[in-house]
């Protein structure tokens, strides 16, 4: 293959990516995907692969001297030719990437979920939350929490869910009326009787790749309310932490729930 | 992954592991991208305007510490594991001690700032000083452990036999000086003077050295990136017998440190990966984040330019053994203790 040929495909493979990560920068849809702090980078690399893809792609025809020979003994002393075949690293650069921006709905689906700790046991997870500690006595907890006119504290997911592996903040929040918000899914575990569903919001460290489902149990007592599944649900009523199967439960006793909208910043992030 | 299994695992994707799969593949690839871009950049920037010579000058005398100073090099001259294998095939041919070479061809990849950078960037909120300081303080013992024993060994068992005939005559025009431009020009063995001294010409090369960095990263990275993709999805087979050995003191480095060994990741960028395997422990992860940059399917054939394929097959198992070894004793003793 002729080395301007082998440029252009090479140029089109950066273009490729670079493209990508700037249009999800510009659509707002990184925030699916990338903690904040890695957001600036990003687009900061989808600008440099424009450069670089766009800058061997105009001086593709252009000859270069790299300002010292090559010598006799015939090594791989060579500023350009890949390993790979410029072709098939052109395939296995994009189609991957191509596939991924047709496939993806920015959110993972209840099998995907379900490996990353939505039913999981909750004190299982309480050390990769020990960051997110809240105060531990209830004056503290009732005056850092906003009371609704209708006198439910709002609560964040995580606390409420953190607070099933702290035997003094599970004391304190038992049988108070909270209101907090979350991601409607099913109940698959000791549901017997269907009165039951499922709130999770998604625990970002650095990329979606890396997050874990934080959920807690909605009781309801009697045939939930039909909400579309994953879709954003408000929440408010008694929180209890019974003892079931031999594993405690952050669970809500609800008495009402109401459809909302999505949050700015839909997972929980570290910091 | 052959072709025909690709083909028949995306036939079988239904949608919803599709819309995980790329979720997942994304999300590692834009965290990535950037610092594979910085550390390729620079890597080309290295290869066109960086004389080899100028690392000699770095070196001490004393053979022993010729090693231990070698080991630090990637810090002055970040190079990731591809670009380093014909930088060095370069040094040695020069007069580089071959110790002090192999010992630079390990360490480099892991000890310098880009993987130091992208490692911490990638563990933020997992310990991410204590990953990234047992990373760079493991990789460069391994490294200096490594030269040290090389310096012992005939150069015969360790170099191919052409390279080795190249020692024995000095090379062209081994850093001769002009008197006109007061430089070394040694980088390139019976170099005349055809070269230049910049202008577009070299920028034109460097950029065509780091977009064929990137090309060649970025191909590993994909794949790499692809399968962990799949395994974080619970999409691959195997995904359950792999979480399966996540609690195994033993053979939970061990599986990671194979896992590395096939998707041949870039230093600069496996962090990201490494970070997302949460069912391992930490020092599973760092096993594979010290295992990976010396030794994987690549590398194999890289090492082929410069080494013995004994020399390289009892490379291998040594580092495998002692890295794992190692990595066991460090969760016990480090992270356990956290």
């Amino acid at each position: 293959m002729k080395p301007e040929t082998r440029r252009i495909l090479f140029s089109l493979a950066v273009l490729v990516w670079s493209g990508v990560l700037l249009y999800f920068h510009a659509s707002g849809r990184i925030t699916k995907y990338l903690a904040p702090d890695f957001r600036p980078i990003a687009f900061a690399g989808g600008l440099g692969l424009a450069v670089l893809g766009l800058f061997n792609l105009l001086t593709a025809r252009q000859s270069a001297d790299c300002g010292h020979d090559h010598g006799d003994d015939g090594s791989s002393h060579d500023h350009e030719t890949s390993d790979v075949h410029p072709l098939a690293a052109l395939a296995v650069m994009v189609l991957p990437v191509a596939l991924s921006v047709a496939w993806t709905k920015d959110e993972y689906s209840s099998a995907a979920l379900s490996r990353k700790g939505l039913y999981d046991s909750p004190s299982n997870a309480a050390p990769f939350l020990a960051s997110a500690m809240p105060p531990l006595t209830r004056e503290e907890i009732e005056k850092s929490h906003r009371r609704t006119p209708d006198g439910f504290y709002e609560f964040s997911l995580m606390e409420l869910f953190y607070a099933t592996g702290d035997r003094e903040l599970q004391s304190a929040i038992e049988g108070m009326k909270v209101e907090t918000e979350g991601r409607w899914i099913e109940e698959k575990t000791r549901n017997p009787d269907g009165t039951r569903k499922r709130l999770y919001r998604l625990f970002i460290t650095c990329c979606a790749a890396d997050s874990r489902a934080i959920p807690i149990v909605l009781e309801f007592g009697k045939t939930p309310p039909a909400f579309p599944e994953n879709s954003w649900v408000k929440v408010a009523g008694t929180m209890r932490f019974p003892l079931e199967d031999g594993v405690l439960q952050p669970l809500l006793v609800v008495e009402k729930a109401l459809a909302a909208e999505p949050p700015f910043e839909e997972s929980f992030l570290r910091n | 992954m052959t072709a025909p299994s690709a083909r028949a695992l995306l036939a079988a994707m239904s949608p919803d592991s599709q819309q995980d799969f790329a979720l997942a593949f994304l999300s590692i690839l834009f965290e990535g991208a950037p610092f594979i871009l910085l550390g390729t950049l620079i890597s080309g920037f290295i290869d066109i305007y960086l004389p080899a010579g100028t690392m000699d000058r770095f070196l001490p005398r004393n053979r022993n510490l010729a090693v231990f100073a070698a080991g630090l090099l990637g810090a002055v001259f970040p190079v990731c594991e591809c670009a380093v294998v014909p930088v060095i095939r370069r040094l040695v041919h020069k007069g580089l001690p071959v110790s002090c070479a192999l010992t630079y061809m390990l360490a480099a990849p892991i000890v310098n700032p880009i993987t130091a950078l992208s490692t911490w960037k990638a563990f933020q909120g997992q310990n991410a000083a204590m990953m990234t300081g047992s990373r760079l303080l493991l990789g460069y013992l391994i490294a200096v452990a490594v030269g040290l024993i090389v310096s012992r060994l005939p150069l015969a068992s360790v170099l191919k036999p052409r390279l080795l005939e190249t020692l024995a005559e000095p090379p062209a025009n081994e850093g001769h000086r002009h008197q006109a431009c007061r430089h070394d020009h040694g980088e390139c063995g019976g170099h005349g003077h055809s070269h230049d001294h910049g202008g577009d010409g070299r920028l034109v090369a460097a950029f065509r050295s780091a977009m064929k960095d990137f090309i060649d990263v970025g191909v590993y990275f994909s794949i790499g990136v692809s399968i962990t993709a799949l395994f974080n999805t619970g999409i691959a087979p195997g995904a359950r017998w792999l979480d399966g050995l996540a609690g195994n003191p033993a053979g939970a480095p061990v599986a990671l440190m194979a896992l590395a060994f096939v998707l041949s990741l870039c230093s600069t960028s496996d962090a990201f990966i490494a970070a997302t395997l949460d069912k391992f422990s930490w020092g599973a992860k760092l096993a594979f984040l010290t295992f990976g940059p010396m030794m994987d399917v690549k590398l194999v054939f890289l090492y082929q330019t410069v080494m013995r394929k004994r020399f390289i097959l009892l490379l291998a198992l040594g580092l495998f053994l002692a890295i794992g070894g190692i990595t066991v004793f460090w969760q016990q003793l480090v992270f356990q203790a956290k």
